[in-house]
């Protein structure tokens, strides 16, 4: 359960005391099940909505996710009214096909955080991408940071924290 | 120190391993921060 990106967004969101959830696909880690090409990962998002919701009594969730997590996670946006709006760090539009960019339009508040110098979530495709998406809307571009964001950690959390804040 | 819960969450017949972070001040709102390349962990 260890990313860079991942990990500085779990961190931050523990120091600055609001409740977050992180976990493993199916097929990942101590995760059972195996990778099903996206299906099945999107049914883990939507059963940890259901935990959240119903273990929890979470009534606001936010999702957040990186590259293949933001297009999994971020196309679950419209399976609960309790999903508030959602924030994609290197959305893989053109790995993953249109299917998880109609599944994640909304008209619920989103955040696209891209590093100019990515080729592997095309920074030359990004306005492309963007302008599909309904209003409200707003991105941040990361001057340097490529796909794996070192360096940039910190500049990507509080591009997080300042959005999520404003919609919670 | 902060205590966060380790856990496994059941979709169906699939348990996903999760690590869950309780806010202290605000117990009605929270994060799902989803993971990039499954293969990476």
């Amino acid at each position: 359960m260890w990313n860079n990106v991942v990990s500085e967004i779990f961190k931050m969101f523990i120091e600055n005391n609001v409740s977050c959830l992180r976990f493993n696909f199916r097929g990942v880690g101590e995760s059972t099940g195996s990778h099903s090409s996206g299906k099945g990962e999107l049914s883990d998002v939507k059963a940890c909505i259901d935990f959240l919701i119903n273990k929890k009594g979470i009534q606001k969730i936010t999702i957040s996710g990186y590259s293949y997590g933001a297009a999994i996670g971020c196309s679950a946006v419209n399976y609960s009214e309790k999903v508030v709006g959602f924030i994609a760090i290197s959305f893989v539009w053109d790995y993953m096909g249109f299917k998880y960019k109609k599944l994640s339009q909304t008209n619920k508040p989103k955040l696209f955080i891209q590093g100019n110098k990515d080729d592997i979530a095309f920074y030359s495709k990004f306005f492309e991408h963007y302008e599909f998406y309904e209003n409200p809307k707003d991105y941040k571009i990361i001057d340097g940071a490529d796909h794996f964001y070192w360096g940039y950690e910190t500049q990507v959390v509080q591009e997080l924290l300042k959005f999520y804040k404003s919609i919670v | 120190m902060v205590a966060t819960e380790k856990l496994f969450i059941n979709n169906n017949d699939i348990k996903l391993e999760a690590e869950y972070f309780e806010s202290s001040s605000d117990t009605t709102s929270a994060v799902i921060i989803c993971h990039p390349q499954p293969q990476i962990n």
